[in-house]
């Protein structure tokens, strides 16, 4: 069979349906159809969220496709009005995230790698251990993790950041996902590295990571925007009202600044705070397009 | 050279030190972390769930397994098992099969494969508050779901399965829990989506090369060699799908509020967890429900190993 | 030099200990004492914070106490920010020496709070729902007030005893003083109903000559519970209790008609849920038209200007039932310490002030809430509302377990209107167990 040497592109197709084919065609112009129908589908509730921002209040609550009038008054009303503003809690929820994001890929890659292909004694049970952090409901942690973190400090001022990354820094999630990725990764090439001479964390680095491009682009997208949503330990960590994140600081707006009937301008909030995931997923998904697939398995 | 026989292999003693050492450094951070954060918590809740517990000062009174008792007898904590186990077995299934099903279409170099992953992950991008909120809009009686339905005349099938013109979705008791499996269908399918993409991009091209010269059609294709390849996808996304199944919270809070209305139709056994600890102040309590439900969870996990056996790499 | 380490160390655990015992008596459990080392306590914090306060050991001057206070609560509107921003700097302006820092929780304010109770790291003054004031009470989380209101001589004879009476523990004793009140009336749309109804008799006949009418999916919007149900409940001469609250009554025959009449609104197409009217509250489907009669609270008002300013509404008075006489429920949130506060003087102070008549009338007089004393001033357009808490009777935290009572009438009257049975025996069946259950403790 091939040589290791040569990449292969594992996102191009099998012959789905040969061209040319009358019945074939009809077949691929109706699956098309569903499936773009389908993908406007999933727009759909986003599209109304966008018409909606830009209409006056009495116009939102009516089902109509059109803002009548168009006004920006919601997105000013949102940007003007906030306290804290929106720079600060754009800054607090992109730092947390960012820095949650780098965590799960560094410890998760490096814990994945290890539970896929390191052998030590009592893995399999550690593993099981990692699974079950899974299994742990936060509203069942939150007493006893708030104790240990109240005593070393980490509920005030500047250590609130510390605390809310801290408590997510590492998900069982991502050792999970790279893990079962690493399993599918032939051990020839490892085996190549190591009789090469290479050291267990060379081999990790230099051959190993470099494969695993759609695990850690999988890992990068959900961290980075379950962070950046996430809403149950901003809450109880993060008292201090210049350390809300983004979810919190909308939540208090919707309450405490009245914005939970008042559709124009919570529409633009939550239009403003998905954008960057959006644009981050632009952005990593094309991962899964150059993700290097492992060479052909020998009999 | 096959992986077994790589593994029969004798290994040089100190090779296979400096191995396990690798491999305990490697996993060294998360692990404190999750002894720490996760078992120290497990441990906590154990310790409180046998004693009638004040949440400031502590101990009161050891009761053994009494808040365990009181829990399973609890009518209400058993509707919740029953509501959590029943959105488990039908929501894992729909949605691994929904995600796959999108992955498989994203993977092949159709025309717009770019805009296609985009849009099938789009719904697992907002907050589960935001999209929860718009769910409940969109399936209100006079929602857009029901209007659009009698707009497109598809009522008469409706009223035969016994649904009025204005069916209240979310707030009625029958319809409540359905109405959630399928908004969360239809956010997490991105999510999976993505996890079986992943999975995709490990399998090889010769395979697919070797089934087309074999003269294998695309279905024949999928379900002999794609589908038992992607067993690894498949137990991660199973064992990760059913371990969120049965935490199901935010959209029966939000849905329902804290006491899972309409008549604990949303009442799940963590919203259960939270009732009691947020509500009702009744931390042991809590603790016993927390305990219990790690217990479930667990079990289904090993349940699932046991199922999913020896995959290929293991 | 081990010896001395060996009795300082005895010493240190024969302190630790005692001072331990006194803390976790709970004031539920062990009244005596627990008002004994309350009183010991508050001596001792207050000896080293107020030199001029030992000078005179009867008194508590509340001008010589300084230092910070933290303050808590949460902030259901931007109006309700605004209110309180004056009555504090009112406040700064009479105590120049205690400084305030308001440090407000985002949402879901009992889970925030809970594990700061577990750490003892609380705020010094926050608010206390009556939904669960007493499970806080009955659960050490509060400071007793018995102590300062008597050296302060603080007047509590102007609290409506509807809203007073909930922020009393088992033992007796003030955990917290009402900050303000809300009553719940009925509020109608004026284009639809001219005249409102005085009695519950009234009603029905009003709301059978609207059914149908303008577009309305039911002439009032009710909630399957006791949130507003008690009130109903009450006025038709029921209760949940017997009078000393040691019994459930729920299952008298007055109680029992009274709940049926309630369900028969329901059965009668009369009254319908806000959410089977795809409405998130009554108040959203007064302001969409779905209904033309709901029965809310003063948080009405903010809702119909901001979101549906075209729709005309009055207020007026829950119509009496066979009872004869006005009744209604009530629901309040207190200003209360922490057991574990570091600054419970200082705290006591803003406390004694908000609570008091001129920060009390600095807070209500922007109409975010009604007052709880009857010495301040109702505010503007706030009558009815506020006439009605001379009679307002506690609409939660009269009783521990209060939160599970309220689920098991809401869930079992849930299915019964969806069910379509609109039986009230199982409605009765059900909260009667979880009432004899509450107060067996739970």
């Amino acid at each position: 069979m091939t040589s290791p040497a040569r990449p292969i592109r594992a996102d191009t197709p099998v012959a789905i349906a040969p061209v040319g084919d009358r019945s074939w065609a009809w077949r691929r112009r109706l699956a098309y159809t569903l499936l773009i129908a389908y993908a406007i589908l999933m727009f759909v509730p986003f599209a109304w969220s966008i018409i909606t921002s830009f209409k006056t209040l009495p116009d939102s609550v009516r089902l109509t496709i059109l803002p009548d009038p168009f006004t920006l008054q919601g997105w000013d009303f949102a940007i003007t009005k906030l306290t804290p503003p929106l720079p600060v809690l754009f800054f607090n929820s992109a730092l947390i995230a960012g820095v949650v994001t780098v965590t799960n890929l560094v410890l998760g890659s490096l814990a994945g790698y290890a539970f896929a292909r390191l052998r030590f004694p009592g893995r399999e049970v550690l593993f099981l251990i990692v699974l079950a952090t899974l299994m742990i409901p936060d509203q069942l942690r939150l007493v006893p993790v708030y104790l240990i973190f109240n005593g070393i400090g980490l509920t005030k001022g500047v250590g609130q950041y510390f605390g809310v990354i801290l408590v997510v820094a590492i998900s069982g999630t991502s050792i999970f996902l790279i893990r079962q990725y690493f399993l599918t990764i032939p051990r020839e090439l490892e085996e190549a590295a190591r009789i090469d001479g290479a050291g267990f964390f060379t081999t990790f680095l230099r051959v190993m990571l470099p494969l695993a491009g759609p695990a850690l682009g999988a890992v990068a997208i959900l961290t980075f925007q379950g962070t950046w949503n996430g809403f149950f330990w901003p809450l109880i960590l993060l008292q201090d009202q210049g350390h809300y994140t983004l979810p919190i600081g909308l939540l208090f707006f919707r309450t405490a600044g009245g914005f939970a009937t008042i559709y124009p301008p919570l529409m633009a909030t939550v239009v403003m705070a998905t954008l960057p995931i959006v644009v981050l997923y632009v952005f990593f998904q094309r991962y899964f397009v150059e993700g290097i697939a492992a060479t052909g398995v020998k009999g | 050279m096959t992986a077994a026989s790589l593994a029969r292999r004798p290994r040089a003693p100190n090779k296979g030190r400096a191995e396990a050492l690798a491999g305990y450094l490697f996993i060294a951070v998360p692990m404190a972390l999750f002894l720490v954060l996760n078992v120290g918590s497990i441990v906590y809740a154990l310790f409180i769930s046998v004693w009638k517990w004040n949440l400031r000062s502590g101990p009161v009174e050891f009761t053994g397994l009494r808040n365990y008792g009181t829990a399973l007898s609890d009518p209400i904590f058993q509707t919740a098992i029953r509501n959590t186990l029943y959105y488990a077995v039908v929501w894992v299934p729909l949605t691994m099969a929904l995600g796959l099903f999108l992955a498989v279409i994203v993977n092949q170099k159709i025309h717009g494969q770019t805009f296609f992953r985009a849009a099938f992950y789009f719904p697992a991008i907002a907050s589960s508050a935001a999209i929860t909120t718009l769910w409940i809009f969109i399936m209100a009686p006079d929602g857009i779901f029901n209007q659009v339905r009698g707009m497109v005349g598809l009522n008469p099938l409706f009223s035969l399965l016994g649904f009025t013109a204005n069916q209240n979705w979310i707030g009625d008791q029958g319809t409540a829990m359905n109405t959630i499996i399928l908004l969360n269908a239809w956010t997490t399918s991105g999510t999976f989506m993505l996890f079986y993409l992943a999975s995709l991009q490990s399998i090889s091209r010769e395979v697919y090369e070797a089934a087309a010269i074999d003269g294998a059609g695309a279905w024949q294709t999928f379900r002999r060699i794609t589908f038992p390849l992607l067993k690894p996808g498949h137990y991660f996304v199973a064992t990760v799908a059913v371990i969120g199944a049965l935490q199901l919270f935010d959209q029966a809070l939000i849905g329902g509020g804290v006491d899972g209305a309409p008549n604990n139709a949303l009442m799940t056994m963590v919203l259960y967890l939270y009732n009691a600890a947020f509500k009702q102040f009744n931390f042991s309590y809590a603790a016993a429900i927390g305990i219990i439900l790690f217990v479930v969870i667990f079990t289904a996990t090993l349940v699932q190993r046991r199922l999913f056996g020896q995959a290929p790499a293991w | 030099m081990r010896r001395q380490l060996l009795a300082a160390l005895a010493a240190l655990t024969i302190v630790v200990t005692a001072c331990g015992g006194s803390a976790t008596s709970s004031p539920s459990q062990a009244a005596p004492s627990a008002a004994a080392s309350a009183a010991s306590a508050s001596a001792s914090a207050a000896a080293p914070a107020s030199a001029a306060a030992s000078a005179s050991p009867a008194g508590f001057d509340a001008n010589a106490i300084s230092g910070p206070v933290v303050l808590s609560g949460w902030q259901s509107s931007p109006a309700e920010g605004n209110a309180l921003t004056q009555a504090l700097l009112s406040f700064q302006a009479t105590y120049p020496n205690v400084k305030v820092d308001y440090q407000p929780v985002a949402g879901d304010y009992p889970t925030v709070m809970a594990p700061k109770f577990a750490s003892h790291d609380v705020p010094d003054l926050f608010y206390v729902n009556a939904d669960y004031a007493q499970e806080w009470i009955a659960g050490g989380f509060l400071a007793p007030l018995d102590d300062y209101i008597a050296k302060s001589a603080f007047d509590t004879s102007q609290f409506f005893p509807g809203y007073a009476s909930i922020f009393k523990g088992a033992d007796g004793k003030t955990y917290g003083f009402p900050k303000d009140g809300n009553t719940i009336a009925m509020a109608y749309n004026t284009a639809l109903v001219t005249s409102a109804p005085k009695t519950l008799d009234a009603l029905v006949t009003l709301a059978q000559s609207l059914k149908g009418k303008s577009g309305l999916k039911a002439p009032i919007c009710l909630n399957p519970g006791l949130d507003r149900g008690l009130a109903f409940l009450y006025a038709q001469g029921g209760s949940l209790l017997t009078a000393d609250g040691k019994a459930s009554a729920i299952d008298t025959a007055p109680s029992k008609a009274a709940i049926q009449w309630y369900m028969d609104l329901f059965k009668s197409g009369l009254g319908m849920t806000a959410s089977d009217m795809g409405a998130g509250w009554c108040g959203d489907a007064l302001g969409k038209k779905s209904a033309a009669i709901i029965f809310e609270g003063g948080w009405l008002d903010p809702s119909m200007t901001s979101t549906y300013p075209d729709v005309k509404y009055a207020w007026a008075q829950l119509p009496t039932g066979s009872s004869g006489s006005p009744v209604t429920i009530s629901f309040t949130v207190s200003y209360s310490i922490g057991a574990d506060s570091k600054n419970k003087d200082q705290a006591w102070v803003l406390l004694q002030y908000l609570t008091g008549k001129d920060g009390m009338t600095k807070w209500t007089q922007g109409g975010v809430a009604l007052p709880a004393r009857k010495d301040v001033p109702t505010p503007a357009g706030k009558d009815v509302l506020a006439a009605s808490s001379a009679f307002a009777k506690p609409g939660s935290g009269f009783m521990v377990g209060w939160p599970a009572v309220q689920k098991a009438f809401q869930d079992a009257f849930t299915a019964q209107i969806q069910g379509k049975t609109f039986n009230a025996d199982p409605v009765i069946t059900a909260t009667k167990a979880a009432i004899d259950k509450a107060l067996a403790g739970g």
